[in-house]
């Protein structure tokens, strides 16, 4: 792609992205030309993965700026590190605590943060924990293959799946997971790497078989699946039983004065052919009726400290965990089955771990003993 | 001067969060519109906040792509004008790898707030154009004024009625000078305005104010010093000029949204607490979660005191 510097004059460069509204969503652009354009501006060093020498980059210094070595070292020393630091060499400071009688206003909140903190007794948060441990197996990682490794150069997109529209909680608000995927991904990839409860659920009434029911799980039977950005759906044709879901929605557009939408395949598509704004919500549709907000909240170039692992890519970075509900039997193992109408039940609906909803409705040989009516439950923490 | 004090006291995922923010408000500083001085200093806060944060491994710095041709002129500067300590520590920063070359500055994630609280950027910090003044300067004046008058002899003295101006002389406006002098003094004080109405503070960086405040004098008094022949429809032209003047300070100036703040509408938990009253303890069992595991306990227990939990105020 031929190189085309952003002009002052009347024509402005629509790859570079820009506030569509500030601080909420930017333009659309194309991102394969987008890392056209950052490549090209840049030298290959300033995006490698490795560390240059730190005497190569004096030499270079002051070469090109024609400095002799004495004005060199002299830059050097003003510039140094060692002029911001603010204790004595051999006393390094306790960076968890405040330092004592600050005078900057962050620091005299974040002491009182602090001591409030200290008088309540409240031990670690488990979200924290989590995240830290997520942390932990992704950050920094180098790939043992070599052709395992992330190019240079390439785009990284902080993606943010939404919980569904029938979450009545955190609508919009809080992500239920956040991926990171690169450009050379497909779309069928990240569909792949969403997990929504709601393809786990078995519809109908299992009283008289509870073994068959795994049989039936609604991801195996209705595996359409649609993405929409921009104005194109796109859809996931890689298995016989899929339909294409979008063309309701084209048709019904077509009829109303809507802008005419296009189609495409989700396997085909990568992200670098893609057209779209960064902060805006997209949608992803499944199961029918199951419908996630998409938002890219980030396209940049890979840098060395991120996750090089091509193996490891779709990428959570971030999943939020529900309470999940427990049975009402043992209240340790969390509620697989559902039943209404049960003479055993203390409570009507009733929610009962695999275990002991079978001891309770079910005899030696797996006979089913009195009147109700069972139900697969998949709670919606079932991911955590 | 403790720097590096401002990230102490994080704990775990705070300093990861913090030197974020931190390093997006500072990026704020290395851009345009503001002055040369303020972004050498906008550089110096990135490079020392990234290099003292205590997140590991370190949070990058942000670059946009719509700002790298802003980065560029900024390092050609420089370079001209012989700030090598402020070319060192960009170089450095880029060798260091210490950017994430991006396409927006910040993560955005479609947040719409209704009360967009911005702090208004430092007018001292601004780089305020010049170029009217430039341009239009006291020499500039003297030369037009100089050649109008010649060019209103050379009329008079062509043609030959020597009493009433030929009506061909009127195709040079009369009163061009005066005009010119106050819309550029009505731009200036515009500015002025605008910036606030501290002048007589002396800031470091208040240089180019103070040249323009000197320009400003001599304009006025080298001005105020000629006698002017138009000066009998000054005050017509003048008196249509205070019309001007006030509605140009209305309109000129960016209109600022005073943020108006809507008032939000209560919860309807808030307003079933204000207007539901039901007394006593069925009042306590309505609030309270149902426990559903005292369906299956054997004895009934009673329950302990909810944990209260202090909420912090910052």
């Amino acid at each position: 792609m031929a190189a085309s510097k952003p002009s002052t004059s009347t024509d402005p460069n629509t790859n570079i992205p820009d506030y569509e509204y500030t601080d909420v969503n930017s333009n659309i652009f194309h991102i394969g030309s987008f890392r056209e354009e950052w490549l090209n501006r840049l030298k290959p060093s300033n995006y490698s993965y490795e560390q240059e020498h730190e005497d190569t980059f004096d030499a270079n210094f002051a070469q090109e700026m024609g400095i002799g070595a004495d004005t060199m070292a002299d830059l050097k020393s003003v510039c140094s590190l060692d002029s911001l630091r603010c204790h004595p060499v051999d006393q390094p400071p306790d960076t968890d605590f405040v330092p004592p009688d600050p005078t900057l206003r962050t620091l005299i909140q974040r002491k009182k943060k602090q001591d409030h903190r200290a008088s309540l007794k409240i031990c670690k948060n488990r979200h924290d924990l989590y995240a830290d441990e997520l942390e932990r197996l992704t950050v920094g990682r180098k790939p043992e293959e070599e052709a395992d490794m992330v190019p240079e150069g390439e785009v990284v997109l902080t993606i943010n799946v939404y919980y569904p529209a029938t979450f009545e909680k955190f609508t919009y608000v809080r992500p239920h997971v956040t991926l990171l995927m690169t450009g050379s991904h497909s779309l069928a990839e990240l569909r792949d790497a969403i997990c929504c409860v709601s393809d786990l659920q078995v519809c109908g009434e299992f009283s008289n078989t509870p073994d068959m029911a795994p049989d039936f799980i609604s991801k195996d039977h209705y595996k359409s699946a649609f993405f929409y950005f921009e104005g194109v759906f796109y859809n996931d044709m890689r298995y016989p039983e899929c339909q294409d879901i979008s063309i309701t929605t084209i048709e019904w557009a077509k009829t109303r004065n809507f802008p005419a939408y296009s189609q495409a395949k989700m396997e085909d598509t990568r992200f670098v052919d893609l057209k779209l704004k960064v902060g805006f919500p997209y949608l992803y549709c499944h199961q029918g009726d199951c419908e996630h907000l998409v938002i890219i909240t980030d396209i940049r170039l890979t840098h060395e400290n991120d996750c090089l692992d091509k193996k490891l890519y779709p990428l959570l970075t971030h999943k939020h965990r529900v309470t999940t509900q427990k049975c009402a039997v043992c209240h340790v193992y969390i509620g697989r089955w559902f039943t209404t109408d049960d003479q055993f039940a203390p409570s009507d609906p009733c929610l009962f771990c695999d275990k002991c909803f079978r001891m309770l409705h079910y005899d030696a040989e797996g006979n089913k003993l009195g009147e109700f009516l069972a139900y697969p439950y998949v709670d919606r923490g079932a991911f955590n | 001067m403790k720097f590096s004090h401002i990230f102490y006291g994080t704990l775990n995922r705070e300093k990861r969060a913090f030197s974020r923010l931190i390093l997006d408000t500072a990026y704020s500083f290395f851009l345009p519109p503001f002055s040369f001085q303020i972004r050498v200093g906008g550089l110096y806060l990135l490079y020392c906040l990234y290099q003292c944060q205590t997140a590991s491994p370190p949070e990058q710095i942000r670059l946009a792509l719509k700002d790298w041709l802003d980065l560029s002129k900024f390092e050609k500067d420089a370079v001209d004008a012989q700030h090598l300590d402020a070319v060192y520590i960009l170089r450095q920063l880029m060798f260091q790898k210490a950017f994430n070359f991006t396409a927006m500055p910040t993560v955005l994630v479609y947040k719409k707030k209704r009360k967009v609280e911005k702090s208004a950027p430092c007018e001292e910090f601004m780089e305020r154009a010049t170029r009217p003044q430039e341009l239009i300067n006291i020499e500039l004046l003297e030369e037009l004024s100089n050649i109008h008058e010649l060019y209103g002899n050379l009329k008079s003295s062509v043609s030959l009625t020597s009493e009433q101006a030929d009506p061909s002389f009127n195709l040079v406006r009369k009163d061009l000078i005066p005009q010119l002098r106050s819309t550029v003094m009505d731009f200036y004080k515009w500015q002025q305005r605008k910036d606030g109405t501290d002048e007589d503070e002396d800031s470091d960086e208040g240089t180019s104010s103070k040249q323009e405040c000197s320009k400003r004098a001599e304009l006025i008094a080298s001005i105020k010093s000629k006698a002017f022949g138009e000066a009998a429809e000054a005050p017509k032209s003048r008196r249509h000029r205070q019309v001007e003047v006030n509605q140009t300070n209305y309109e000129a100036g960016p209109s600022h949204s005073s943020g108006y703040s809507r008032r939000n509408k209560p919860s309807l938990k808030t307003r079933t607490n204000e207007n539901l009253y039901i007394s006593g303890d069925l009042w306590k069992e309505v609030t309270t979660a149902t426990h559903i595991s005292r369906l299956t306990t054997l004895d009934f227990v009673r329950k302990e005191k909810p944990k209260e939990y202090k909420k912090f105020k910052w």
